[in-house]
């Protein structure tokens, strides 16, 4: 591992440079792992604020554990007040509209299904498995961001899967 | 090729075009495909990165602003903060002063009033708010020349005396509570009752009950010329008295301690004050160091 030239994160171009590497994924994982009622755009900012204040304390390297870390627990300390739901977008564009009644209706099941599975998986399960499918990550990319190997995001991938299935199948 | 290592493909997201014609062909290509497509309706928001780098810039700017006064401005508050209260505790602060055993203290109060403290006692008043009231607080015996001024309260534990300008003596104990006015007249408030006394009363109280006494000739309590002394007292408080006035312990055996008892002992010669008061009820006096047993034959 290349050593730090910085100790420190104390500058408006490193600051900003671990913004451009670490908000993005950081906002990924927390709205796939808590869902979008509790605000994660805040919790990044809240996140890269702390990073600020503690930048003193903080080299480049250890940026990522720190911010993801502190978002984290920002979030574990309303999480007890709050059930974690994640919803689908009802944004969703529809390309046909001369579908048979009966094929909506088994649509609508199809995704309220879905829904529950999707909300029944575990945490991990969840993030990896959305990081894949939503956000089309690769498993070394997964790997990456969420600092595990590449075969425990492939298990969480799979399990994820199988688990859906077995859900959805179920009536 | 196998179907593992398709699915495995496809969810990697590395299949070729040749891959995903045979990918198409397994049994669960359409589950898979439906469940993937639905997925995406959970895609995550999209991030605006340079409007939220911008916001976060902003907001640390604003922070690190503030911290840069703030820091200084606490640490010069809380420094005030603590010299006022310190100062607050000094300047507010009650005066106290407390005697011994065989002790006695004499005091000016801040309007040269006069107080002389008999052992074993407590006196406590404020200095501060000496001009707007005089008032103390007192836990056993003491003699007062009171400077003529506004109104100068005595708080005890049986009532407050209260006077303008006078000299009395106030003995409070356990059982019992004697107020004696030498010059000019006091008042004694004792459960919401007001008592004046005049110039040789005596205001006393014990168990509980007011007793009458007869009218005091002298000047001043003979405690001040080291002389405790006794008219028709349980004999329990001449004890109490002269465990105060002498550093001993003192026992009585087969003698009743309401006995009355009239007379006074020195508060200055331990021998003398033994024989004058085992005289005249003829007890027998034994001495172990500081313990004192008093027999009666």
């Amino acid at each position: 591992m290349p050593k730090d030239l910085q100790d420190h994160i104390c500058d408006d171009a490193l600051f900003s440079k671990a913004f451009r590497t670490h908000a993005d994924h950081l906002y990924k994982f927390l709205f796939y792992k808590f869902g979008s009622q509790l605000n994660p755009k805040d919790k990044v900012q809240e996140a890269f604020i702390k990073l600020w204040e503690n930048c003193k304390k903080v080299p480049p390297s250890k940026a990522k554990s720190y911010l993801f870390t502190v978002a984290n627990n920002l979030m574990l300390n309303e999480v007890a007040h709050q059930k974690i739901v994640l919803k689908h977008q009802q944004t969703q564009q529809r390309s046909h509209s001369n579908e048979s009644p009966e094929f909506l209706m088994q649509e609508k099941e199809y995704q309220e299904k879905l829904e529950n599975a999707i909300n029944n998986l575990s945490e991990a399960q969840r993030v990896a498995f959305l990081m894949n499918r939503a956000e089309g990550k690769k498993f070394k990319e997964i790997a990456f961001i969420l600092d595990i190997s590449v075969k425990a995001v492939e298990k969480r991938i799979y399990g994820a899967l199988e688990k859906l299935r077995k859900d959805i199948k179920e009536i | 090729m196998d179907r593992e290592q398709l699915i495995h493909k496809w969810l990697n997201h590395e299949l070729t075009p040749e891959e995903f014609e045979a990918f198409k062909s397994l049994d669960d290509y359409e589950e898979l495909m439906k469940l993937s497509q639905n997925i995406q309706s959970y895609k995550a928001p999209s991030y605006d990165l340079n409007q939220e780098l911008a916001i976060a810039l902003n907001r640390k700017n604003g922070t690190s602003k503030k911290r840069s006064w703030m820091v200084p401005f606490m640490k010069f508050a809380a420094v005030l903060v603590i010299c006022l209260g310190i100062f607050y505790v000094l300047t507010t602060q009650p005066t106290s002063t407390h005697t011994a055993i065989a002790e006695r203290a004499e005091l000016e109060l801040p309007d040269d009033s006069h107080v002389t403290l008999n052992a074993l006692s407590n006196l406590t008043y404020n200095k501060n708010n000496w001009n707007k009231e005089r008032k103390v607080s007192l836990d056993g015996e003491a003699f007062f020349k009171v400077e003529k001024g506004s109104k100068f309260e005595v708080i005890t534990n049986f009532g407050i005396v209260s006077v303008l300008g006078t000299q009395f003596n106030i003995k409070q104990r356990e059982h019992f509570f004697e107020v004696t006015c030498y010059e000019g007249s006091v008042n004694v408030l004792y459960k919401q009752k007001n008592t004046v006394l005049k110039k040789g009363d005596t205001f006393l109280i014990i168990d509980g009950e007011i007793l009458a006494t007869e009218k005091e000739n002298k000047k001043q309590p003979s405690w001040l010329d080291y002389l405790s002394s006794f008219k028709s007292m349980p004999f329990r408080e001449v004890i109490a008295e002269m465990e105060r006035q002498y550093d001993v312990s003192i026992k009585v055996k087969g003698m009743d301690l309401k006995t009355p008892f009239t007379g006074s002992f020195p508060n200055n010669n331990l021998e003398v004050a033994l024989k004058t008061i085992s005289k005249p009820l003829q007890l027998n006096v034994k001495q172990k160091g500081q313990t004192i047993i008093l027999t009666r034959d």
